[in-house]
């Protein structure tokens, strides 16, 4: 089996638009978490979003501009891991290069404009002259879950297999594993995983108000409404963005003479087959052996993690239990922080921002925060670096973690390049 | 003007060339619009007017001049004998 190297990294995400920006943003733990759009706070003045400020059809070419937006965020951050790894089309070995993309509500936007077009031009009488029923003939394609796989495939002329994952808050995650295996296991010679989610609409934020998950704002400091691991957390909050990792086999990335960030090194995934959205204990922890096992390191290798963290009381207090289950003693060596604090809750693109500030802390040895975290819950007793960042860390490997709904588990490892 | 709204989709959005409106006898093969592009083009005036076109692909055998003078009929047709003005684009478009 070959080694995988990620090789380029591309986000936009509530933190910035660039890697840089974005991480630099978490090491300061600086809040991108505010008060919804007034078109959402007329009926939903207690929701919060992590919105991405630029409108991303800005930054791209017109012929994308009516795209979804998960599809546009996806493009940007496909566009953005490209170039970061050095990548320039044609490819020669495009049969070879994959195409993974991870979204957990493909297509929200263009579904919610869909329905308030729809109910709009009923319910306007100026606009009783049309029939309500007419609308954009690319609105399937635009919605379809593969939507964005299949633009990114046919922007670079990628002809390996273009597959979309919908594992909920695990998606993006889990499309890296698949890419990582298809290549460990010799089926390709690299791909270009992306994980996108765009639905700070209406319509999906009414939804998710209603399962009684989402944080209650912060009254002196909305930013800070997001607090996992904290005594006083209230829930999560939804970001929107995306993220795209390159992946190559080690002899690609050795013959092109790529730049390596880190070496893919395990992946696990499991299912709970319990609960619609209970956490639990034993399902992470298969998830997070898995991986270590796949990497062939022992727990002590692992310096940091990116916990889920939620900040949901059950899902902060069960990943503390299965760390410390996978962990053992070496559990007061490891660094565990979660930045949805500050940059939300991406769904299916978080598995991968993630996995991306992970490999950024490694390699520049800072370890973004778990911001707002002022008063810890005894039940959540680990190394949470709270509040500040720590630099100056030597770290030879990384885990990220992403549970979902629907009670699918998926542990991520990568660690310094190996020759 | 009806005919405006379509031009300004092929040149802006489907990168028809604005020469190619010079010749008199354009045909809508010459535009090269494949079958997703034409429903697009004709959602221009679709949007605009509130009904539907109900069969995109007999305009692909027609001079544009006819295409457009086709779709004009219809628009007449549905507004029931109304002038036609192009109304200001709808907030939610």
């Amino acid at each position: 089996m070959t080694k995988v190297f990620i090789t380029g990294t591309g986000l936009i995400c509530p933190l910035g638009s660039d890697k840089s920006s974005s991480f630099q943003a978490a090491l300061e733990g600086r809040s991108a978490i505010g008060p919804s759009p007034a078109d959402i706070a007329e009926r939903l003045p207690d929701v919060l979003v992590a919105r991405v400020l630029t409108d991303p059809a800005t930054l791209l070419d017109k012929p994308y501009a009516g795209l979804d937006r998960a599809t546009q965020f996806a493009l940007i951050a496909a566009d953005a891991a490209m170039t970061d790894a050095d990548l320039v089309m044609p490819f020669e070995d495009a049969r070879r290069f994959g195409v993974f993309v991870g979204v957990g509500f493909a297509g929200a936007q263009t579904l919610d404009n869909l329905y308030s077009r729809y109910f709009r031009t009923l319910a306007d009488l100026t606009q009783a002259h049309k029939n309500p029923s007419v609308m954009h003939p690319l609105s399937v394609p635009r919605m379809m879950a593969n939507a964005a796989a299949a633009t990114i495939s046919m922007r670079y002329g990628l002809r390996g297999p273009s597959n979309t994952y919908s594992v909920a808050c695990a998606s993006s995650a889990a499309a890296i594993g698949e890419a990582f295996r298809a290549i460990r296991n010799g089926y390709l010679d690299a791909a270009i995983v992306v994980g996108a989610e765009a639905m700070l609409n209406p319509g999906a934020l009414m939804a998710w108000n209603a399962l009684r998950v989402m944080a209650k704002p912060d009254a002196a400091d909305p930013s800070r409404s997001c607090r996992p691991f904290s005594l006083d957390r209230s829930g999560f909050v939804l970001g929107e963005g995306a993220a795209a990792l390159i992946l190559e086999s080690e002899a690609r990335s050795t013959k092109r003479g790529a730049v390596v960030q880190a070496e893919m090194a395990g992946y696990g995934c499991s299912s709970d087959a319990q609960h619609l959205t209970a956490p639990s204990v034993e399902g992470q922890v298969h998830a997070m052996e898995d991986a270590l096992h796949e990497a062939d390191l022992l727990p002590d290798r692992v310096a940091y993690l990116n916990a889920h963290g939620t900040a949901t009381k059950a899902g902060d207090v069960v990943e503390t239990q299965a760390i410390h289950k996978v962990f053992g003693p070496h559990v007061h060596q490891l660094a565990v922080s979660s930045t949805k604090a500050v940059h939300g809750h991406l769904i299916g693109a978080g598995g991968a921002l993630e996995f991306a500030l992970s490999i950024m802390a490694m390699n520049s040895g800072s370890l973004p925060p778990t911001a707002h975290l002022d008063v810890p819950d005894p039940q959540c007793d680990l190394d949470f670096v709270p509040l500040k960042a720590r630099h100056g860390c030597d770290i030879d490997a990384v885990m990220s973690n992403s549970f979902a709904f629907g009670g699918s588990n998926v542990s991520l490892l990568a660690r310094r390049p190996t020759r | 003007m009806l005919e405006d709204l379509i031009k300004k989709y092929l040149v802006e959005t489907a990168g028809v060339d604005p020469i190619k409106f010079e010749n008199p006898s354009l045909k809508v093969a010459d535009l090269e619009l494949d079958s997703l592009g034409l429903v697009e083009m004709l959602f221009e005036v679709e949007d605009e007017f509130g009904f539907q076109v109900p069969d995109p692909m007999v305009f692909l055998t027609m001079s544009y001049a006819e295409m457009v003078a086709t779709i004009e009929d219809m628009v007449r047709s549905h507004k029931a004998g109304q002038a036609l003005v192009v109304e200001q684009p709808v907030e939610h478009k």
